[in-house]
C-alpha cells in the first residue's frame, strides 16, 4: 500500500509555498515600475521623431509622449512570455528524454502562461502600433514575429485536445513545443534581415537612460515574479486534479 | 531448453493508471502462449511491448537472449507481429507488399522468398493483385506471409481471428500450426476456446496484473473456464 | 468459399483443380512445412552470419540503411502512379486555385505592380496545394496499419521520415511543374517580369524541400488526430512561415529584377536555406518520438 501511495502525482512542495508573496511582490514591483514610469522617466526624445506625419499639433504629441509609456509594460511582458516559451521548450525536452507526466504538465503550463503573456504583449504592441504609426496592424519584424507565435501557442492547444491517448498526447506537444521553440527566433531574424527594398522596416535607436533601464527592470522582475507565481499556482492545481483522479482510479481498482 | 521470452517486473504507466502491472514470466522456447483477459486488462499493450511499438515503464524484456531496451533494433529482426490490421498498402500487388517487407528486413533473395511464402498461403495465383481486391481471409493470409518474411523467431498475434467468418480461421489455424517449430508464439484473443486449442501456456491478466500464469495441460479446460470467470470474469458476460 | 471465388474472378486455370477449398489449405501447410524454421536450404553458407547476430534468420543479411530508403521511396511512388490519386487531386486543387485569382484580379490593372504581387500569389497557390497533398500522405500510410508492419522492421525511424519527405518532395514538384508555367499562361498579360525572372525556380526548389520536410513531420504528428486537415493548416501556417517570407522575397526580387534583385534575392536565399537546415534537422531528429 505504501508503494502505491508513492506512485500517486505528487503536489504541494515546497515553491508553492512562494506562490503569495510572489505575487505580492510582483504586483508591488510592477505598480512602482509603473508609477515610476509616469512620474519619475522624462520622456524620451528617440521615440518622438518617427512618423512627422503624425505630429501635426501639440495634442498628437502629448499622446505619443503617454503612448511611449506603454513600452514600460510591454517589454518586461513579452520578455516574460519568451521566458515562459523557453521553460517549456525546456521541459518538452525533458518529458522526451523521460516520459515522465510530471514534465508533460509543466511544459503545458509553461506554455499557457506563455499564451497569457503573448496576447498581453499583442495588445500593448497594438495599441503602441496605433498611436505611434497611426495604423492597427503593421507586417513589423517583432509584431510578425509575436503573431507567429500566438498562432502556435494557440495551435499547441487545440493539439492537445485532438488528440485523446494521454501519452500520445504529450509526446506530440512537446514535439511541437519544441519546434515552436526553434522556429519563432528563425522567425524574426527572416523577417528582420531580408531587405526592406519591398516595404520598408522602421528601425529606431534602441539606447534607454539609466533611469529608463531601472524602471523597466522593475517592471520585468515583477512581471517574471508574476509570471512565476501564476504558473506555480496552476502547476499545483492540475497536480492535485490529478492526485485526485488518480485516487479515484486506485479506489476503482480495489473495490 | 533456452528462455524464448523472458518478461520481469514489466510495468506501463503514465500519471496514476498502470496499463501493465509488475508482470512477470518466462516462456520456453516453441511455446504457444495464450493471453486472456478482459478489455482494459493490459493485454494489448503487453503484447506492443514485446513488439518493440511500445516502451516499457519499468522492467525488463528479454527476447531470444536480446534486452529489447538496449538493442531493440536487434530484436526487432527476430519478432513478427499479426494484428486485426493487415499492415499492408491496398494499392500495391500482394507480391509488391512483400517484397517490400523482404527487402526491409534484408531477406538475401527477396523475390524468391516471397513467391514461396504466397504459394505457401495458397495464394501464388492472386499475387500480382492489388490487396485492396482481396477478401479479409485472403489479406489475413497475406499478413502470415508477411509476418513470415523475415523468419521470425518470435511470432505475436494480436486478435488475429476478428473479421475472420469459420472457414478463414480453420485456414489460418492450420497454416499457423505448420510453422510451430522452433518458433514462439504469443497470442492475445477474446475468444476463449480458440486461444486453448492452440495454446501450450496461458497467461491471464486483469486490471494489468498476472491473475494465472502456467502450463495449459496443467489445468483443464473446463477447470480453466471456472478460473477465468471467477477471477476477471465478474465484469464481463 | 470466397477463396474460390477469388480464383474464378482472377481468372486463373488453376481454380479449377481446386476441388475443394480444404485441399487448398492443405497443400498450404505442407509447403509451409517445407518452409519451417529447421529447413532452411540457404542455411549452410549463411550459418557462421546467423550465429553472429544471434537473432538475424539464415535469411536475412543485415538491411543497408539505402536500400531500405530506397525501398520505401520505391513503394510510395509505385503506388501512388498505380492510382495518381494524390497528384491529380492536387493539380486540380492548384488550377482552382489559379481560377480563384483570375476572379480576385480581375479589376486589377495590369502593370509593372503586378509583379510585386505575383510572388506572393504563387507562393500562396503552392501552400494551399502542398497542404491537400501532405494531409493525404499520411493517411495512406495509417489506413491499413502500415505504419505499424514499418515499424516493426529493424528500420532507422529517421529513413522512414526521409522517404516519406523525398516521396512528398517529388509529388510536390511533379505538380509546381504543371501549376507554375499555367500560372503564367494566365497571368502573363498583366506584366511581364524581368531577365532574372526564371531565377525563380531557386526558391520554388528551396521552398518545396522545406515543405516537404516539416510538412511530413506535421502530417505525422496531425494523421494521428482528430480534424486532422484543420490540425495540419493550423500547425502548417504558422510553422512554415519564415521559409514562406523569404521564398517570397526571393521570387519577387528575381520577377521584379534590377537593383532589388541585387539587394533581396542571395539574402532570402540564404535564409531560406538556413531554416531548411535548421527545421530539417530538427524533425530529422524528433520524428523518433512521433512515431513511437
Amino acid at each position: 500500500m505504501t508503494d502505491k501511495t508513492l506512485k500517486l502525482p505528487e503536489a504541494g512542495q515546497w515553491p508553492d509555498k512562494l506562490v503569495a508573496p510572489a505575487l505580492i511582490a510582483g504586483a508591488v514591483l510592477t505598480t512602482i515600475g509603473f508609477l515610476m514610469a509616469f512620474f519619475c522617466v522624462a520622456p524620451v526624445g528617440g521615440a518622438t521623431v518617427n512618423g512627422a506625419e503624425l505630429i501635426g499639433d501639440v495634442m498628437v504629441s502629448q499622446k505619443m509622449l503617454l503612448s511611449q509609456k506603454i513600452f514600460y509594460f510591454h517589454m518586461p511582458v513579452a520578455i516574460t512570455s519568451f521566458l515562459a516559451l523557453g521553460f517549456g521548450c525546456y521541459y518538452a525536452v525533458r518529458f522526451l528524454m523521460t516520459k515522465n507526466r510530471r514534465f508533460d504538465t509543466c511544459s503545458r503550463i509553461c506554455l499557457e502562461i506563455a499564451l497569457l503573456f503573448v496576447v498581453l504583449t499583442m495588445i500593448t504592441g497594438e495599441m503602441w502600433t496605433r498611436f505611434e504609426w497611426g495604423v492597427w496592424w503593421s507586417w513589423e519584424p517583432r509584431l510578425t514575429t509575436y503573431l507567429i507565435l500566438m498562432l502556435i501557442v494557440i495551435a499547441y492547444f487545440v493539439l492537445r485536445s485532438s488528440v485523446d491517448e494521454p501519452e500520445r498526447r504529450a509526446t506530440f506537444a512537446a514535439v511541437v513545443a519544441i519546434i515552436a521553440t526553434i522556429d519563432v527566433p528563425i522567425c524574426f531574424m527572416i523577417t528582420r534581415l531580408i531587405p526592406s527594398s519591398i516595404h520598408p522596416v522602421v528601425l529606431r535607436e534602441g539606447g534607454m537612460s539609466p533611469e529608463m533601464g531601472l524602471c523597466v527592470g522593475l517592471c520585468a522582475l515583477g512581471m517574471l515574479l508574476v509570471g512565476f507565481a501564476l504558473y506555480r499556482a496552476r502547476f499545483n492545481q492540475v497536480r492535485l486534479t490529478q492526485r485526485v483522479d488518480a485516487i479515484k482510479e486506485t479506489l476503482d481498482d480495489e473495490r | 531448453m533456452n528462455p524464448a521470452i523472458t518478461v520481469e517486473h514489466l510495468t506501463k504507466s503514465f500519471g496514476g493508471r498502470k496499463a501493465v502491472d509488475n508482470v512477470s514470466f518466462t516462456l520456453p522456447e516453441g511455446a504457444f502462449l495464450s493471453v486472456f483477459g478482459p478489455n482494459g486488462a493490459g493485454k494489448t499493450t503487453l503484447l506492443r511491448m514485446l513488439a518493440t511499438l511500445a516502451r516499457p515503464t519499468e522492467g525488463v524484456i528479454t527476447l531470444a537472449g536480446i534486452n529489447l531496451k538496449e538493442e531493440p533494433e536487434q530484436a526487432r529482426e527476430a519478432i513478427g507481429l499479426i494484428s486485426h490490421n493487415p499492415m499492408l498498402y491496398p494499392d500495391l500487388t500482394a507480391e509488391e507488399n512483400l517484397l517490400l517487407y523482404a527487402k526491409l528486413y534484408g531477406v538475401r533473395d527477396p523475390q524468391k522468398r516471397v513467391v514461396e511464402l504466397l504459394d505457401a498461403v495458397g495464394l501464388k495465383h492472386r499475387r500480382l493483385d492489388r490487396v485492396r481486391t482481396f477478401s479479409r481471409g485472403m489479406t489475413q493470409r497475406v499478413s502470415i506471409a508477411r509476418v513470415l518474411v523475415n523468419d521470425p523467431s518470435v511470432v505475436l498475434l494480436d486478435e488475429p481471428y476478428s473479421g475472420l467468418d469459420p472457414h478463414a480461421m480453420r485456414i489460418f489455424d492450420e497454416l499457423i500450426d505448420s510453422v510451430r517449430e522452433n518458433r514462439t508464439f504469443v497470442m492475445v484473443s477474446h475468444d476463449l476456446d480458440k486461444g486453448l486449442a492452440l495454446a501450450s501456456h496461458v497467461l491471464v491478466l486483469a486490471r494489468g496484473r498476472v491473475v494465472h500464469f502456467g502450463e495449459k495441460d496443467q489445468m483443464s479446460p473446463g477447470e480453466f473456464a471456472d478460473l477465468y470467470r471467477t477471477t476477471v470474469g465478474m465484469g464481463v458476460s | 468459399m470466397e477463396d474460390r471465388h477469388g480464383a474464378e474472378a482472377s481468372g486463373n486455370s488453376d481454380s479449377l483443380k481446386r476441388s475443394s477449398l480444404g485441399e487448398t489449405a492443405h497443400r498450404a501447410v505442407s509447403v509451409a512445412a517445407e518452409l519451417a524454421r529447421s529447413e532452411h536450404p540457404e542455411s549452410s553458407d549463411a550459418s557462421s552470419a546467423a550465429e553472429r547476430e544471434g537473432t538475424r534468420s539464415a535469411l536475412c543479411q543485415a538491411p543497408s540503411t539505402w536500400t531500405q530508403y530506397k525501398t520505401l521511396l520505391a513503394k510510395d511512388l509505385k503506388a501512388e502512379f498505380r492510382t495518381k490519386d494524390m497528384v491529380v487531386s492536387m493539380g486540380i486543387y492548384a488550377f482552382l486555385v489559379i481560377v480563384v485569382f483570375g476572379v480576385a484580379l480581375s479589376f486589377a490593372r495590369p502593370g509593372a505592380e503586378f509583379l510585386e504581387v505575383s510572388g506572393g500569389l504563387l507562393w500562396a497557390l503552392v501552400v494551399f496545394t502542398s497542404l491537400l497533398g501532405l494531409n493525404r500522405s499520411f493517411a495512406k500510410e495509417t489506413e491499413n496499419g502500415c505504419l505499424e508492419g514499418l515499424l516493426l522492421a529493424p528500420l532507422d525511424r529517421g529513413v522512414i521520415f526521409l522517404a516519406k519527405a523525398t516521396s512528398n518532395l517529388v509529388f510536390l514538384v511533379l505538380v509546381e511543374v504543371i501549376a507554375v508555367p499555367l500560372y503564367w499562361v494566365f497571368f502573363s498579360s498583366f506584366a511581364a517580369p524581368a531577365e532574372t525572372g526564371w531565377l525563380l525556380v531557386a526558391p520554388l526548389v528551396l521552398g518545396s524541400i522545406g515543405i516537404a520536410g516539416i510538412g511530413t513531420m506535421l502530417s505525422t504528428i496531425t494523421a494521428a488526430t482528430r480534424g486532422k486537415d484543420v490540425m495540419l493548416a493550423l500547425l502548417f501556417v504558422p510553422v512554415i512561415f519564415p521559409l514562406l517570407y523569404a521564398c517570397v522575397s526571393a521570387t519577387t526580387c528575381a520577377l521584379v529584377g534590377g537593383d532589388v534583385f541585387a539587394d533581396g534575392f542571395l539574402t532570402s536565399l540564404a535564409l531560406g536555406a538556413g531554416y531548411d537546415v535548421v527545421m530539417i534537422l530538427a524533425s530529422w531528429v524528433l520524428y523518433d518520438f512521433v512515431v513511437n
